[in-house]
């Protein structure tokens, strides 16, 4: 009785129930929300297997290479899809931050530089979680990973901006504890022509050392600390979606035994570099900030 | 109406992406191949071929979107050369493996450091095990046809692999000569529209192939599909002779064979020179022939035993090197692999010549050829890898 | 599909939920639901028993209860 009420809820929400994500994983939750405002025209193109765990359960098309192939095979879809004449599909191109951010990062630049008509999505569980929690290009400053013990040196690289910065129509950062804000935002880069890049943070249990039931709560968090502010660039202008009251950035690492660690410096350190980002951003909501 | 004017490879092979209706064409620039795929472009903004050239920032993007257009249901064209190829190489292991029949013209050229600009084959030789057809075309009219041939081979339901044909950077590639240039109803009947069986990505049509769980299975089927690839290789050539009126002898061709004791055996542009040197040979007595391989995947092996059991020797020549190997270039190493099981194996020579595009000269070939009779004479070989280049032969000609 | 190795499994108080949805909206997996907006039920079959619905629940009313091994 109950499990034909959830293969029905499976079936009209286009996600299969039980994937092999860990407990606790931001991936298929992310992709159930971003499902309800993809809808059933969509094609996936997925690198990288963290967020093949999830994309496997998807009921849509799709299709895959490894994660060094970010937005590459999807450009060709795209140029197949117009060659023979299909329209009206959605084609997402999703990868991991590692992807996104170091070895592809210059597939996703090319792609964004000719405007390919796909939305990009770069799934940020910030470190190459599926090979086992080593530092990638958007690990944050501090956290430890395999392949730093004693925490990262530098600060985390910002994707979204340097995407905005190749004059595409969309940039949008989103994550999976502000649901209605996450949809709305694919929804609107659905309707979009071109070239589309959504950033969502990937609460990462395993990666980040937190208890899977903390997953939501703690990128709530790095929301209301402004570790992860939600914001949009359409047409070069830049938005802010939400505006929390600033938690001190320790409610956020004290959450996550990645950063037990750090010492008072270090953490001083990053709150300096959130206060001066939060600032930067503040004084520019609403502005056009594409140079 | 099909004409005749001069052309070169890279034009020819453009010409045979355009006749063969490819729809999309991921592509990145690299000497010699440059001007291949410039001339794409100028066809297609000239409204004469009607395809989606995607620009993209590298070899690596270029076989992957390949691969991704292929899936989702367009006929794919591309090319690249030497680092370029090495640049690709993650990505070329995948259009084998999935299936997917995509059209690469390979532009030798050798590899840095010690290569330059000119060709020779060790890069499209190192792709020998990830699955490609490889094509080794002598001269822009072989180029042109086998492009238009290449994909009614990928695209055969019992294949479905991709295909390159390669051939020499600037002996072929940028050397014009006069082309025919087929018409294009006569190729539209020949390459019927691209339709793959395994793939469709799209919503309301969905279907790609199922994964084994036993890699060794799949494996395997790729190899069937090789193994029947030679005689569609041979088919596809037939049917291409008796439409058009030009042929290739499949994956092998034998050239003044007749009454012969011994072979050269060449790949791609040098087989030109090595014609004419044997036909002033043979004219002086000498009982030497050539056999000209065509197809290095799938190796014709059986063909090649056949043809074996009537000489006494086979000289290989290699415009490549393998460091540290058994003995040898590839090839020579993949024809003494074939000819194992005889039991009466003719004699194997193999000479290394026109390594990073240096010029093979009729002289070195009558070197080689002498060389050959002189192990036939002797019923031995004295050496059995030969540097050619090592050697001063005096005057070119 | 996976099955599902799971330590913990929600159990819901339906006397104390208000209905507010969270659980559903919250859940990785997509195996909570709030029956005709009233009841909550489990898919057991695929919980993975995270947890994340009970954190979620405003009024505690979900509680994780040890599996016990079969």
């Amino acid at each position: 009785m109950t499990e034909n009420l959830f293969d029905e809820y499976y079936e009209k929400s286009l996600m299969q129930g039980g994937t092999t994500c860990c407990p606790g994983c931001g991936g298929p939750l992310f992709w159930r929300m971003a499902l309800q405002a993809l809808g059933p025209k969509t094609v996936i193109y997925g690198d990288g297997p963290c967020a093949m765990c999830a994309i496997r359960n998807i009921k849509l098309p799709h299709f895959n290479l490894h994660f060094s192939f970010v937005a590459d095979a999807s450009s060709g879809m795209a140029a197949a899809y117009r060659a023979k004449g299909i329209e009206g599909l959605t084609l997402v191109s999703s990868a991991g931050d590692g992807a996104t951010g170091d070895i592809s990062f210059g597939k996703v630049s090319a792609a964004a530089e000719r405007n390919e008509n796909m939305l990009q999505i770069c799934v940020d569980n910030e470190a190459y979680m599926n090979t086992g929690i080593q530092k990638s290009g958007l690990t944050p400053f501090g956290a430890w990973t395999t392949t730093t013990p004693l925490g990262k040196e530098a600060l985390k690289k910002e994707i979204p901006l340097i995407i905005a910065q190749h004059n595409v129509p969309y940039v949008a950062t989103v994550s999976v504890a502000y649901p209605r804000d996450l949809v709305a935002k694919i929804k609107k880069a659905k309707d979009i022509e071109g070239f589309k890049y959504i950033h969502t943070v990937m609460p990462c249990p395993t990666g980040w050392r937190f208890n899977p039931a903390k997953s939501v709560e703690v990128v709530r968090l790095g929301v209301e600390t402004w570790t992860w502010p939600l914001y949009e660039i359409e047409g070069g202008v830049l938005k802010l979606n939400v505006k929390p009251k600033q938690k001190p950035i320790e409610d956020y690492l004290k959450t996550q035994n990645r950063f037990r660690h750090m010492t008072e410096d270090q953490i001083k350190y990053v709150q300096d570099n959130i206060n001066a980002k939060r600032e930067r951003l503040l004084e520019n909501d609403g502005k056009r900030v594409i140079l | 109406m099909s004409f005749t004017r001069m052309m070169d490879g890279n034009e020819a092979a453009a010409y045979g992406a355009m006749l063969s209706r490819a729809e999309v064409v991921p592509a990145y620039p690299i000497t010699p191949q440059t001007e291949l795929i410039s001339r794409i472009a100028t066809l297609i903004s000239e409204g004469k071929m009607k395809a989606e050239y995607i620009k993209v920032e590298g070899e690596h993007t270029a076989m992957a979107a390949a691969c991704g257009a292929s899936a989702a249901g367009a006929r794919v064209f591309t090319a690249t050369a030497s680092q370029g190829m090495a640049h690709m190489e993650e990505a070329l292991w995948m259009p084998p493996g999935m299936r997917l029949p995509i059209v690469m013209c390979m532009v030798n050229r050798a590899m840095a450091p010690l290569g330059g600009l000119r060709p020779d084959h060790n890069d499209s030789l190192m792709q020998r095990d990830n699955g490609w057809i490889q094509l080794y075309c002598e001269n822009s009219q072989e180029v042109l046809d086998t492009v238009i041939m290449a994909y009614k081979i990928a695209e055969d339901k019992d294949i479905y692999l991709p295909v390159a044909p390669c051939y020499d950077g600037y002996f072929v590639s940028a050397t014009a000569m006069p082309t025919t240039i087929p018409d294009q109803a006569e190729v539209d009947e020949f390459l019927p529209p691209y339709k793959h069986e395994m793939y469709s990505l799209l919503p309301w049509d969905y279907r790609r192939p199922a994964r084994s769980t036993n890699a060794a299975k799949s494996r395997y089927e790729v190899q069937q599909a090789h193994d029947r690839a030679k005689d569609v290789i041979e088919e596809v050539d037939k049917e291409y002779g008796t439409r058009f009126g030009r042929s290739y002898d499949g994956l092998l061709e034998e050239y003044a064979c007749d009454d012969v004791d011994a072979v050269l055996m060449t790949m791609g542009s040098m087989t030109g020179t090595v014609r004419d040197k044997i036909d002033e040979m043979q004219a002086e007595d000498n009982r030497i022939g050539l056999i000209k391989l065509r197809g290095f995947r799938p190796f014709p092996s059986e063909e090649l035993r056949e043809l074996a059991k009537k000489y006494q020797a086979i000289a290989v020549v290699d415009r490549n090197n393998s460091y540290g190997s058994a003995g040898g270039g590839v090839v020579s190493m993949e024809v003494a692999r074939a000819l194992y099981t005889l039991d009466d194996k003719p004699l194997l020579l193999n000479f290394h010549v026109g390594l990073s595009g240096s010029d093979v000269t009729m002289r070195q070939v009558g070197y080689m050829a002498e060389k050959t009779l002189e192990a036939v004479s002797k019923g031995k070989v004295d050496e059995v890898v030969d540097w050619v280049e090592l050697h001063d032969l005096g005057e070119v000609l | 599909m996976a099955s599902v190795v799971r330590a913990f499994r929600p159990v819901v108080e339906q006397e104390k939920c208000i209905q507010c949805g969270n659980c559903q909206t919250y859940c990785p997996e997509g195996t909570v639901m709030l029956e005709n907006g009233e009841t909550v039920v489990f898919d057991y079959r695929y919980c993975q028993g995270c947890g994340v619905c009970a954190n979620e629940c405003p009024v505690d009313a979900i509680e994780m209860v040890r599996e016990v091994a079969a």
